[in-house]
């Protein structure tokens, strides 16, 4: 029971926070549509089928959850040290997990909002026609997407706890580069069946490439069938889920020893 | 007197920004850091093309037009960028805006002093990414045939006028709170869109097209795609056409001008709001 | 039943280029229901010891046990009945209000959101922060927001609470209200225990119930601020008022204890620890051969702050 009060209890100011400040809409959903929009005006000014509007409406919606992977959950812990958090934090007697899986449950709340708003504005705006061919498989492959790409999160979040800027800076890495070697607005495919095997290894390129093909069908190119690739994104969760554990034990353990979970201004 | 206080305190923002942005790592580290980004956004619309039209030489004029507005757009990105995290950093992380607030020198130079490492790294992807386009892309490029000195006069009026706009955008992130998108990829993405960046302004609706007409990045970028493919055809498909070089050239400078007036005006009214409300030192993280 | 604080040998040292030795061999019992003081300037090792007490450190040797617990091995058990607050700290969520930000840390301990509100309500009242708790912390003053560091400290009900530095930098209407509270909340139960760091003699002096004096990591001395002052015995304390003159000449005068001067609007406050009365008519010399001029000159009851002069051979602030 500690620890599910715990996990609502920092769930909370990621949920209330995100809304509370209402400037998010703006910045959150309205600003991004302007890059998804710069996007499908090049597909169109490309000749590319309509469908591929599609797959910028759905990547750029998917942006929503990927940012908040990499700045609400990686980078985090290191800026709760950074801001005297983190010490208080670990003082407590939660599990540490169940701190993680509140900032992810708040974290996916606010980036579900974001991502929403810009799928449905996208699809409004842009006549995007997606059709569901199997809503059971597309709900599992999503859910199991976001608990995939959040489990990472996690284990990102442990392993930067005790760095320094490295930990923002390495998030800052994995935006565009994760872009490209993802999908996130093209079939992955595209990459050659090397380079989309490897970045595969990040759940978001697979549950994005389900996506894709459960929401257009054949011209979304996949890279293996949906089925495979919600197994294959299980496993990756329940892999990213037992590494966060361990990585969290271990360098919570390697900071005490070395003093630096209340260490500033790195 | 003046001009060396600004000087002094460029030299000094300049020197803090490079320290803050590189002394996380070794240089080598740092230099591959700063450039993977604004590679890999330019890669993302190489795959967007080759996906569509199977290959470069299929539309070489249209590939040649995206990839040099996707790489000199990195500079309007990673400025602005620089831009606003100049007062977000300050502020949040290291709590020291109160203090440059306060101290006697101009917080426009300070912010400049602060972006300029930006450019510089810019500059380095920029010539990256030039050099992958021409060698393994094959860019049809002749670097005997562009015309330098428009290139130059071109680049050195656009460079100024994002700078002017990264200060309105610091500014108006005094007032703003820490969110995952800020500012400068909000109104990066505007110039994105509406600037003819990616595709020819033809492409967007005639309203898109008007808003695109009156900002500056507009006709930067059409410069620098001029100046490196002279002759090329590039003016053909960009929408702008009808207009001569010099007249861009014009038509730059006085937009730029016109920003700058009003970045100036932003960033002095925003500076006043942030003082009303108790911004200008305020915490927002959650 | 176990001292509630159990430290045996216990030294930290931080590695790095030029090596830290923070604490040195120290050892230190603390009895539950006492109220304890580690008294210390900067960097004498307090925050150290109070990081490791509430498991965010480990030691680098020697053993240290909280609530009979050992801090190195079984941590899970000790962080039910602890809690800590640190002077000047910036806790929890600026987006949130006062309320919000106490409610999250009690959800972190597990308490029931009923419990958590009514404790959470009648602290806001005793630390008069009722009508500030609905208010955004960011917009809240420096002293409102330790105020409410304090709250937070309190709201879990620990056995045993760490407060390190709770006053530093507060305004004297808010240090007395947080120590009368801490007075009252460690008397109104059996079995709380507080163990507080301050470099503030009169907060030491006026709150414990036993010192320890430490210095470069090193535990001087340990006993109530009366056996403390009883240590003096054989040694004088006078304060020396002086012009303004180079008074580092002092402590090298043979029967010289301890020298710690405050520079007044006038000259020089000077307070001596002599073993023998008799140093004083040297010192009075010595001031005018360095060109300094007698003012005034009083023998006075012994301070803790003497006795911190006296063993560390300097003053604390």
């Amino acid at each position: 029971m500690l620890n599910v009060r715990a996990a609502f209890g920092r769930a909370y100011p990621r949920a209330i926070g995100a809304i509370r400040e209402p400037s998010w809409t703006f910045f959150d959903v309205l600003l991004p549509l302007l890059g998804i929009a710069a996007y499908i005006y090049y597909y169109r000014a490309l000749g590319a089928d309509p469908a591929f509007e599609g797959f910028v409406v759905l990547g750029g919606a998917m942006t929503a959850f990927w940012l908040n992977v990499l700045w609400g959950m990686a980078a985090q812990l290191y800026w709760e040290k950074e801001t005297g958090n983190l010490q208080l934090f670990l003082v407590t007697p939660m599990s540490r997990m169940a701190l993680l899986a509140g900032m992810a449950l708040g974290g996916m709340f606010a980036a579900g909002i974001r991502a929403l708003s810009t799928l449905l504005l996208g699809i409004l705006l842009f006549n995007v026609n997606m059709v569901v061919v199997d809503p059971l498989l597309l709900v599992a492959v999503f859910m199991v997407t976001l608990i995939a790409i959040y489990g990472m999160g996690m284990m990102f979040a442990s392993l930067f706890m005790l760095y320094g800027r490295d930990a923002w800076n390495i998030s800052n890495l994995l935006q565009e580069p994760i872009y490209l070697v993802s999908g996130f607005y093209f079939p992955v495919k595209a990459l050659g069946p090397w380079v989309s095997l490897i970045a595969a290894v990040i759940p978001i390129t697979l549950g994005l490439d389900a996506m894709r093909q459960e929401l257009f069908g054949p011209v979304a190119n996949g890279l293996m069938p949906v089925v495979w690739e919600l197994t294959i994104l299980v496993v990756l969760a329940v892999a990213f889920l037992v590494m966060a554990r361990w990585s969290l034990e271990y360098m919570e353990g390697l900071g005490r020893k070395e003093g630096r979970l209340t260490l500033r201004w790195q | 007197m003046a001009v060396t206080s600004h000087l002094r305190t460029l030299r000094q923002a300049a020197w803090l920004g490079w320290q803050m942005e590189s002394n996380w790592t070794r240089p080598w580290l740092f230099i591959i850091y700063s450039i993977v980004r604004p590679i890999a956004a330019t890669l993302i619309l190489v795959v967007m093309f080759l996906v569509v039209k199977q290959g470069v030489a299929n539309d070489p004029l249209m590939f040649t037009y995206t990839y040099l507005g996707a790489v000199f757009f990195m500079f309007v990105a990673q400025v602005l960028l620089g831009a606003t995290y100049v007062i977000m950093e300050d502020r949040e992380h290291y709590q020291t805006l109160r203090q440059i607030y306060i101290a006697p020198i101009s917080l426009h130079v300070y912010i400049i002093g602060r972006s300029l490492s930006k450019v510089l790294l810019t500059s380095l992807s920029a010539i990256i990414s030039m050099a992958f386009g021409l060698l393994v892309l094959r860019l049809p490029i002749d670097l005997l045939r562009v015309d330098w000195p428009l290139f130059a006069l071109s680049m050195l009026i656009g460079l100024g006028c994002i700078l002017s706009i990264g200060i309105a955008l610091a500014g108006i992130t005094f007032l703003t709170a820490k969110h995952s998108t800020g500012i400068n990829e909000g109104i990066g993405g505007v110039f994105y869109l509406f600037c003819g960046t990616l595709f020819p302004l033809t492409v967007l609706p005639p309203w898109g097209q008007s808003i695109g007409m009156a900002i500056p990045i507009t006709y930067w970028l059409e410069l620098m795609r001029r100046s490196l493919y002279p002759a090329g055809g590039i003016e053909t498909i960009s929408g702008l056409g009808e207009f001569s070089n010099p007249a861009i050239l014009l038509l730059l400078a006085a937009s730029a001008l016109v920003f700058l007036g009003l970045s100036l005006l932003i960033f002095w009214f925003a500076d006043r709001m942030a003082r009303k409300a108790g911004k200008v030192d305020m915490t927002t993280t959650y | 039943m176990p001292p509630a604080v159990e430290v045996t040998a216990l030294s930290r040292v931080f590695v790095g280029k030029s090596p830290v030795v923070a604490l040195d061999n120290v050892d230190l019992d603390v009895e539950e229901g006492e109220l304890f003081g580690l008294l210390g300037p900067n960097g004498a090792g307090k925050t150290t010891l109070i990081k490791i007490l509430s498991t965010l450190l480990l030691p680098s040797k020697g053993s240290a046990k909280v609530l009979g617990y050992d801090v190195a091995k079984e941590t899970s058990k000790i962080r039910p009945l602890i809690n800590m607050v640190s002077g000047g700290e910036i806790s929890g969520y600026g987006l949130l209000t006062v309320r919000e930000n106490l409610w999250m840390f009690s959800q972190f301990y597990g308490i029931p959101g009923k419990v958590a509100n009514e404790r959470i309500d009648a602290l806001l009242h005793a630390f008069g922060l009722e009508d500030k708790a609905d208010v955004k912390v960011r917009t809240i003053s420096t002293g409102q927001r330790q105020r409410m560091n304090i709250i937070r400290g309190f709201v879990t009900d620990p056995r045993l609470i760490f407060l390190d530095e709770p006053t530093l930098g507060l305004d004297v209407q808010t240090s007395r209200a947080i120590r009368d509270y801490i007075r009252t909340w460690v008397r109104s139960q059996e079995g709380r225990t507080l163990l507080l760091t301050t470099h503030y003699m009169r907060e030491a002096e006026e709150l414990c119930d036993r010192v320890a004096i430490i210095d470069r990591g090193t535990i001087l001395a340990c006993d109530s601020p009366e056996g403390l002052k009883r240590r003096m015995n054989r040694a004088s304390t006078f304060v020396l008022d002086t012009t303004h003159f180079d008074s580092s000449v002092i402590s090298n005068i043979a029967g010289v204890k301890g020298v710690s001067a405050e520079a007044m609007k006038e000259g020089l406050r000077i307070k001596l620890v002599v073993e023998d009365e008799s140093a004083i008519s040297d010192i009075i010399s010595s001031v005018g051969a360095s060109g300094g001029k007698v003012l005034g000159l009083n023998k006075s009851e012994p301070t803790l702050e003497d006795v911190f002069i006296k063993l560390v051979g300097r003053g604390l602030e």
